[in-house]
């Protein structure tokens, strides 16, 4: 009953705060795994006898921590192991820490879905159901190749261990690598390219400001397309969305370079009926800016930008966000 | 000032462009003082037979042309390489752009015939390219036609890009072709800019036509009547386009409606100010276009060959060369000797007066023609019979066309055609459904494909499509857009916002129908304009070698049959000649239960000699357990057959008649049944008429029998009391007729009360009769399937589920099967076969009699292809699951639907652990690695330990896999806890009292809301709950708080009264309907307390998110078609509505009142809300961990 999984109810704006939270669980242990973009895995196996406090005790005053200083409500599970945790998370609420009984742990596992166990996406989950093996008992009472013929020898292992309550991991300490998105919804469905590009360019140009801000630079731009269509699944879900990823040449917080990594995901998809309704960006894997290594050319044209966009910041810092913008963007 | 002729008016029959009906269109150019209108629509002249028809009515003269598409002239000079486009990436989602690009030109017909016939090779030109319609330039010329280029041509676009350079050349091919016939169009919506619909355009295509001295016109290319109807436009364009409507892109300029001649004559003065002439020259424009009208002159009687009649020529037809009559009349005579009346004067007596009726009428080659193709199709081998009225002709008969002995049947050649009735004759054969277009192909065969057309059916804008296409057309959210479609009935879209208003299960959504701002008046606006077309599932055009001058014909886009772009109305006022051949499923049905018995068994059955008065087949019948059996099998039937009690072939015949909105209206079944029981005294007027009245007790039922009675009474012929009795449903003509029966019967000699009386009985069913002709044409079949049923019932059912005729679903065919004592076999690789078959299941004592089993076919599986099918059936037997994979080569997931349904269950495992081998079979098949499969004992698949499918799971793969439960019933699941609920099963129903309130549950299997007597609105609904069928009807009263329910959910528990009316008549009015799914659920999680509460709820009000209400997206594509067949009296056909006809008024006001007086309610006789009977996984819970 040692490790606890947080999950901060953090709104999407407001993923960046999930350093200062992590900070907030390192004043119980320093065993603390990010699980980006609103989680963190927790060891607690000193603090107990340092706090002379139980886990579930444990949770509670960090919940009460992180409203007070934060203002951010959390669900909490806890767990013998990480893996555990992660699955007593689930059945957490806000305020009703779930923990995993020691000595249960199979019955606390049998009646639960495949999906609640770390590392089941929807694919395992889909071929786990189609053969009947749609709990973690009946998982559990598959024979070890069966389970092995279905999902691959090393993932079949893990499976059946897992399923059996055996929770090899631990909690790793790690840095955060958290992500910025933003999104820009259409009043309508929208077909024009010109429209998309300039929701793009608004979008890359809020990322970068955002991102310098806070003297971050980004490795990987994503792309999300949503689009007008009745959801796949007959029982509602989200509608239907394409993404695309791009890893960028060099970490960058330049606007110019992201919307062009945007542009260049945006073209490749040939949309033409597409109903689009919204366009979304997300700047992922973020380090800070002075780790950044940047490749300096000879044309002046990208200096001069570079500068011009460092200006324009300090414009907009003083006179509000909407001083300074592209000129296809203030018609 | 005189009026103003429009050249280039589009109508609703450009598909998705026009706006406005022909007949819109023709009543307006009346209003505004126009002498002529042309109707010149996108790629088509499908609405030119009815815009003929409307100008004539308006006092219009109509010009006849086409907006076509056409291709560039070849050549490497011709400058085309600035337009053309780098190809464009596929997109991963929403498709390419519709490809609107190509140039396009009027084409107006101008020299009589000579130009209609030319426009009709125009125009079938166009459409014998691949996909999009496109005239090539080889196929570009014409003699009769006069050609004007507008803004869209490829010299207006030049124009419109500043190229009058460019402009000069693309105009040499086309003086080359047309010379003096060319006409540039110039064109004023009002917009700036140099486009399309500029001034700027305008202007520089009249100054372009001075300079190279072409003669321009003006134009407005209208595509609706009236003003303020831009908003149309936009919503047709963007469901055209596939787009939404977009207003930063440009909307629909709002000027191209029907302008009068001042409003021409302005935008003429406007545009040749522009071009830089005097204002005086705006008449000489004007002037242009009258007289380019004026050359147009295309007669619609001469030149269309509206009212005159052309047949095969006889040689083709087996004349040789004799004339079609003689040959008529021999092979008559061959057919008196062949059938055995050789010695019969009557029959002989009859020939010869109803051939000289087709004599006098010319039509003998029309009836050599039906014969022709029916023979060609007894030739091949497939079942046909004739139907309708044409049944009642001796010659027909003798022909081998009809079935059934005219002259014992006592049906009249007058029905069908007298020398008094001047239409074409119509004769209709059904043929096996599975092989029709085999018929269609020998059609063709035999006359050539330039004498034979399918006829087209414009599908039209109704209140579903119309949802769809304006809510996508608004970006509308395209859940809501689903679920607003889903709720309305079939119903016509100009209905809409009444249907809001009136009916209870859309009160719901009219509760938020602000929300959704324009919606509804533009789904009413697009009322019945085509949407698309496609090819009627049964008329056939036969002609002579002249049919392609007189028709354009276009291919169909699934087998490429011709087909003219006209549709049925429209064919008969073309006089041609149409032949009606049908697909009947009862028909392909039959032909395989006979098929399935002499493979199985070895008897050969021959269904049109069966022994007449089989008393096993009337016991079937009389037990009202008709489900499956032709015309006799709707829960009104078997609720009327069940009173009638039919003995004899004639009694069939009645029933059949009697089961219809006419004699329904009339009343008639209530008095027959009392007389046929003796409970009333039979009436009738005179001894003269006893022959026609004592047939059916004294009440008329049949046409035939007015017609035997006017005769009689007033010593007329008889064509022309069947003429008498077509006036009797006029009111007026009615009194004429009155007097003039009384004084004719008089002179015979008649006394006044028989006169009365007898006047009462024509004037009381004259109008509402139904011919009896077509029911005996009907019970013929009727008659063969019920012996089936009784005696090859395994084979019968084998026919049924594999042609599937019914108005059932299969699930219930299935049910009646089990509960008639027929063993359901289920699916197995090595015994089922690719149709349903026989399997012999037990021997028993008597060695004829065995039990013969039902043994599930391969093609019910879901998504199995033919070629599988056959795959799988040719390779049997499989020793083992990998023999099974390796030879049959089944997909993977067929092979895993086979699994799930336990038609693998012979290579042993269980169904999930014959999945896992399943995928590693694929799996090593992909990698090119050998199958290496574990194998237990010998050929036994082993055991992986994967649990096997639960009870529930098998049920739930076997609703979801055959859409079918197989191995039992599904409501069985439910058993217990209808038990708790005290809900009465459809076997204890039986003894239920007259009066008694009972609670009834079960699955929907079928809802009507049929025209019933009262002119009130009821709901017909049958549940099957495993143990027989139960038929609910719902009344006004209980539509409030049942209508919902009813409609949109598949498991239903009723509360009703139970009516009795006879042995075997029984129904359930249901006072309230809940969702029994829900139910079952809330009893599943929060027991029956939850149960209660939810029944303490008002009813009425809908459940919680829980209920499976829709499902995917496509449900209804296809189902919004009207199929022809469904009669519907209450006339929602193509008609435009008049303006502001959708005006809410009360229902009272608005009850349709048929010609005869009978009252309908509006909202009756349509198909109703929700999606049709449940199939497959819709009537099971979806549980996350089922299997598939």
């Amino acid at each position: 009953m040692t490790i606890l999984c947080v999950r901060f109810q953090l709104p999407p704006a407001r993923e960046a705060a999930l350093p200062e939270l992590l900070e907030l669980l390192e004043d119980f242990t320093p065993v603390v795994e990010a699980l980006p973009p609103d989680g963190a895995l927790a060891d607690l196996r000193g603090a107990e006898r340092y706090f002379g406090r139980g886990a579930v005790e444990l949770a509670s005053v960090i919940r009460v921590r992180a409203l007070a200083r934060h203002g951010v409500d959390c669900v909490i599970g806890a767990g013998p192991g990480p893996m555990l945790a992660r699955v007593a998370l689930r059945a957490a609420r806000p305020g009703a820490t779930c923990a995993v009984p020691e000595d249960a742990v199979a019955e606390f596992l049998a009646d639960r879905p495949v999906t609640v166990l770390p590392g089941v996406g929807a694919a395992t989950a889909r071929i786990l159901c189609e053969y009947g093996l749609d709990t973690l008992g009946r998982v559990a009472a598959a024979p070890l190749s069966t389970l092995q013929r279905l999902v691959g020898a090393r993932a079949g292992r893990e499976l059946h261990e897992k399923a059996n309550g055996v929770d090899r991991g631990r909690v790793v300490p790690n840095a955060v690598a958290c992500s910025l998105a933003t999104e820009r919804a259409f009043g309508r469905d929208e077909l024009d390219p010109d429209r998309h590009r300039g929701a793009l360019l608004s979008a890359a140009e809020e990322i970068g400001s955002r991102l310098r801000a806070v003297d971050k630079v980004c490795r990987t731009l994503t792309l999300t397309v949503r689009y007008a269509d009745l959801p796949r699944s007959r029982t509602g879900g989200a509608p239907p969305s394409t993404t695309r990823s791009r890893t960028l040449k060099e970490p960058t917080a330049h606007s110019a370079d992201l919307a062009r990594a945007a542009y260049g995901m945006y073209d490749a998809l040939g949309l033409q009926r597409a109903r689009v309704r919204a366009l979304a960006l997300r700047a992922e894997g973020l380090t800070p800016a002075d780790q950044a290594s940047h490749q300096l050319t000879f044309d002046p044209a990208d200096e001069r930008a570079r500068r011009i966009e460092e200006v324009a910041d300090r414009a907009r810092a003083k006179f509000g966000p909407r001083a300074v913008m592209p000129g296809r963007l203030a018609a | 000032m005189p009026g103003f002729t429009h050249l280039h008016t589009a109508s609703g029959f450009s598909l998705r462009h026009g706006a406005s009906h022909p007949e819109r269109l023709a009543e307006r150019a009346f209003e505004r003082g126009m002498d002529a209108l042309a109707l010149t629509d996108r790629d088509t002249l499908a609405g030119a037979v009815r815009f003929a028809k409307a100008c004539a009515a308006a006092g219009v003269r109509p010009l006849f042309g086409a907006d076509l598409a056409v291709a560039p002239p070849p050549g490497p000079a011709r400058g085309d390489e600035s337009v053309r486009r780098e190809r464009r990436r596929t997109p991963v989602r929403g498709g390419a752009f519709v490809d609107e690009s190509a140039a396009r030109a009027v084409f107006l017909a101008r020299d009589g015939a000579r130009g209609w016939a030319d426009l009709c090779r125009i125009v079938t030109a166009a459409h014998a390219g691949a996909d999009i319609p496109l005239l090539t330039w080889s196929d570009n010329h014409a003699d009769g036609l006069t050609v004007l280029l507008g803004p869209d041509s490829d010299v207006g676009r030049a124009l419109a890009a500043g190229r009058p350079d460019r402009a000069a050349r693309l105009l040499v091919p086309w003086r080359e072709v047309y010379g003096d016939a060319l006409r540039l169009e110039a064109v004023w919506h009002g917009r700036t800019g140099t486009g399309p619909g500029s001034l700027r355009l305008a202007a520089r295509t009249v100054g372009f036509a001075a300079e190279q001295g072409v003669r321009p016109v003006l134009g407005n290319a209208v595509r609706y009547a009236d003003p303020g109807m831009g908003p149309v436009a936009d919503v047709l364009d963007a469901a055209r386009r596939l787009v939404p409507v977009d207003p930063k892109r440009g909307l629909d300029s709002g000027e191209a409606w029907l302008k009068g001649a001042d409003a021409m004559l302005r935008a003429a003065e406007r545009i040749v100010e522009s071009a830089g002439f005097r204002r005086e020259a705006a008449h000489r424009l004007m002037e242009q276009t009258r007289a380019t009208a004026a050359e147009c002159l295309v007669d619609p009687e001469d030149d269309l060959g509206m009212g005159s009649v052309h047949f095969p020529e006889p040689h083709l037809v087996g004349a040789g060369r004799r004339t079609a009559q003689r040959t008529l009349a021999s092979r008559a005579a061959a057919g008196m000797v062949r059938k055995g009346y050789a010695g019969r004067r009557a029959y002989w007596e009859r020939m010869h007066h109803e051939l000289d009726i087709i004599a006098h009428h010319g039509f003998a080659s029309y009836f050599l023609t039906v014969a022709q193709v029916v023979d060609d199709v007894r030739d091949m081998g497939i079942r046909v019979a004739a139907r309708g009225s044409g049944a009642g002709s001796l010659v027909n008969h003798l022909l081998g066309i009809a079935h059934a002995d005219p002259v014992e049947h006592r049906l009249l050649m007058e029905r069908f055609l007298s020398k008094e009735r001047v239409v074409l004759p119509d004769i209709d054969i059904d043929v096996e459904s599975a092989r029709r277009l085999e018929v269609y192909r020998a059609i063709i065969g035999r006359f050539g494909a330039e004498r034979v057309a399918t006829v087209a059916m414009p599908e039209t804008y109704r209140v579903r499509h119309a949802v769809r296409d304006v809510g996508a057309a608004l970006s509308l959210d395209p859940a809501d857009i689903d679920r607003i479609a889903k709720s309305f009935p079939h119903i016509r879209a100009r209905d809409a916002r009444a249907a809001l208003d009136e009916l209870p299960e859309l009160r719901r959504l009219a509760g938020e129908r602000e929300k959704y701002g324009r919606l509804w008046e533009l789904v009413e606006a697009l009322d019945a304009l085509p949407r698309g077309v496609a090819m009627h599932p049964c008329g056939v055009l036969l002609s002579d070698a002249s049919l392609l001058s007189r028709t354009p014909v276009m291919p169909t886009s699934g087998e490429g049959f011709p087909m003219s772009q006209f549709d049925k109305d429209d064919v008969e006022d073309l006089g041609l000649l149409k032949l009606d051949v049908l697909g009947v499923r009862m028909q392909s049905a039959m032909a395989h239960a006979v098929a399935e018995v002499a493979r199985a068994t070895g008897e050969r059955i021959d269904l049109d000699a069966l022994p007449p008065g089989d008393p096993a087949a009337y016991r079937l019948v009389r037990s009202a357990e008709t489900l499956g059996c032709f015309q006799i099998e709707s829960p009104g039937q078997r609720d009327l057959v069940g009173r009638l009690q039919p003995a004899t072939f004639h009694d069939l015949v009645v029933d059949i008649s009697l089961f219809r909105p006419g004699p329904v209206a009339a009343d008639m079944v209530r008095p027959f049944i009392e007389a046929r029981h003796g409970r009333a005294p039979i009436r009738c007027p005179h001894p003269d008429l006893e022959g026609p009245l004592r047939e059916t007790y004294g009440v008329v039922v049949f046409h035939e029998q007015i017609i035997d009675i006017v005769a009689i009474m007033t010593g007329c012929g008889r064509g022309e009391a069947d003429q008498v009795r077509r006036g009797l449903s006029d009111p007026e003509s009615q009194g004429r007729i009155r007097v003039w029966f009384a004084q004719r019967a008089a002179a015979g000699g008649y006394d006044a009360e028989t006169i009365r009386r007898a006047w009462e009985i024509v004037e009381a069913f004259g109008s509402y009769g139904f011919c009896k002709a077509h029911a005996v044409a009907f019970a013929v079949p009727t008659y063969q399937s019920a012996w089936l049923k009784a005696h090859h019932p395994a084979a019968f059912y084998a026919g049924l589920l594999t042609h599937d005729p019914g108005m059932y679903p299969k699930r219930l065919l299935l049910a009646d099967a089990r509960r008639r004592g027929v063993p359901v076999l289920p699916l197995d690789v090595n015994r089922s076969g690719a149709t349903h078959r026989i399997e012999l299941v037990s021997e028993s004592a008597v060695a004829s009699a065995g039990v013969w089993g039902l043994r599930l076919a391969l093609l019910d599986v879901h998504g199995i292809s033919e070629a599988e099918a056959k795959r799988i059936a040719d390779g049997q037997p499989y020793a083992s699951l990998l023999d099974f994979w390796e030879r049959a080569r089944p997909s993977r997931p067929l092979a895993g639907r086979l699994a799930q349904v336990g038609a693998l269950d012979a290579f042993g495992a269980n169904r999930r652990d014959l999945q896992l081998h399943l995928t590693e079979l694929h799996r090593g098949a992909r990698s090119g690695g050998g199958g290496q499969l574990p194998l237990a004992g010998g050929r036994e698949t082993a055991s992986a330990g994967l649990p096997d499918l639960s009870d529930a799971e098998r049920l739930s793969a076997e609703l979801g896999v055959l859409s079918m439960d197989a191995s039992r019933n599904l409501m069985d699941d439910h058993r217990a806890f209808l038990r708790e609920l005290g809900v009465v099963s459809a076997r204890r129903l039986r003894e239920a009292r007259h009066g008694e309130t009972v609670l009834v549950a079960g699955a929907k299997a079928a809802t009507q809301t049929p025209p019933i007597r009262s002119g009130k609105r009821v709901v017909f609904s049958t549940l099957d709950d495993g143990t027989g069928l139960v038929d609910l009807a719902f009344f006004d009263d209980s539509h409030d708080a049942c209508a919902h329910a009813v409609f949109h959910s598949w498991l239903l528990l009723v509360r009703g009264v139970v009516q009795r009316r006879g042995p075997r008549s029984l129904s359930v009015v249901g006072s309230a309907a809940w969702n029994l799914a829900e139910l079952v659920e809330l009893r599943a999680r929060g027991g029956l307390d939850q149960v209660a509460a939810r029944l303490a709820a008002p009813p009425g009000t809908a459940g919680d998110g829980s209920v499976p209400t829709d499902g995917d997206g496509d449900g209804d594509g296809t189902a919004d078609g009207d199929g022809p067949a469904r009669a519907r009296p209450g006339g929602s056909g193509g008609r435009p509505a008049p303006t502001g006809s959708a005006a809410p008024d009360p229902a009272e006001e608005r009850r349709i009142r048929m010609p005869t007086g009978y009252e309908m309610h509006p909202w009756a006789d349509l198909r109703p809300a929700g999606e049709g009977p449940a199939v497959g996984r819709k009537l099971w819970h979806q549980s996350p961990g089922s299997a598939g």
